[in-house]
């Protein structure tokens, strides 16, 4: 199960303008028991940090309207949020340069395997436990 | 029993549209993620695959009409409609889009239009083989486990 210390789930942000991406992802996160938020646009994914929401982990598409994966990575950290674990997705496979250099974590192609996603859960989880230690 | 008969044939339609290449493991991945919670999950991804998806076709149809020439925003919409299809395993789709994005790259407008029907008769076919598909598998209903027949 992946849940932080003292039973709290993982808040997930998912960041993606494709309907269907996003809900094969959020299925995914389900397994997890994460607490998952979506949102459509780099924009909105923003706003969310801006009205003060927190979360443990943000899963970001790069290719997006209004403002796209690459600058909403950028503009995070900008706001001083760096412990949160930002991980880059694209089915560009050579997207990993451009996501780390935006201050992502990690870069995954689309679409992410479950094997994949449980192991970056699992390290946030245990980066959080270690936290509260 | 009509349920296994039912299941048969669902399981031959789902072979033959992998051994015709309209679908590759992507969608099995897709149908992987069916639990009890969400029984009908595959279903509700292709379902919104084409809904999402007929409006990316019309919006690339209009693109095209609008904008002559302006290759990068077809492209652009193109790649909308290549990562849906790509996340459910639409392979034929996902191939004609990657023809009609090689042609814009290209420049080549006459390209763009071929690539383009194809892709609108590849996303006909496949939904139509899918409705069949997945009201085959309505039909047949819930899998049933096997019971022991008779006897103490």
């Amino acid at each position: 199960m992946a849940s932080n210390a003292q039973g709290s789930p993982v808040k997930a942000l998912l960041v993606d303008d494709t309907a269907v991406d996003a809900l094969i992802l959020s299925t995914k996160l389900r397994k997890f028991h994460c607490e998952t938020t979506v949102a459509k646009t780099g924009k909105e994914a923003l706003d969310l940090f801006h009205e003060g929401k927190k979360f443990d982990i943000v899963l970001c598409d790069k290719d997006m309207p209004i403002m796209n994966g690459l600058e909403a990575v950028e503009k995070i950290r900008a706001m001083g949020e760096i412990d949160v674990k930002i991980v880059g997705l694209s089915a560009d496979y050579d997207a990993t340069e451009v996501f780390m250099s935006a201050g992502a974590d990690a870069f995954v192609p689309k679409p992410m395997k479950l094997d994949v996603l449980s192991a970056i859960i699992q390290e946030v989880i245990n980066k959080k436990n270690n936290t509260m230690v | 029993m009509e349920y296994a008969n039912l299941r048969r044939q669902a399981a031959s339609l789902k072979r033959s549209l992998f051994d015709q290449g309209y679908l590759d493991e992507q969608f099995c991945q897709v149908e992987d993620l069916q639990d009890e919670a969400s029984p009908n999950f595959a279903e509700e991804v292709v379902s919104l695959f084409f809904k999402d998806s007929a409006r990316l076709v019309s919006n690339i149809e209009q693109a095209m009409e609008k904008y002559p020439g302006d290759f990068n925003r077809w492209d652009a919409h193109m790649q909308q409609l290549k990562g849906s299809c790509f996340s459910i395993g639409a392979s034929k789709m996902n191939n004609e889009c990657t023809l009609f994005r090689n042609s814009c790259g290209e420049e080549n407008a006459e390209g763009c239009r071929r690539s383009f029907q194809k892709v609108k008769r590849e996303h006909a076919i496949l939904r139509q083989k899918l409705e069949s598909y997945f009201q085959l598998l309505r039909q047949a209903g819930p899998a049933r486990t096997a019971t022991r027949s008779g006897g103490k």
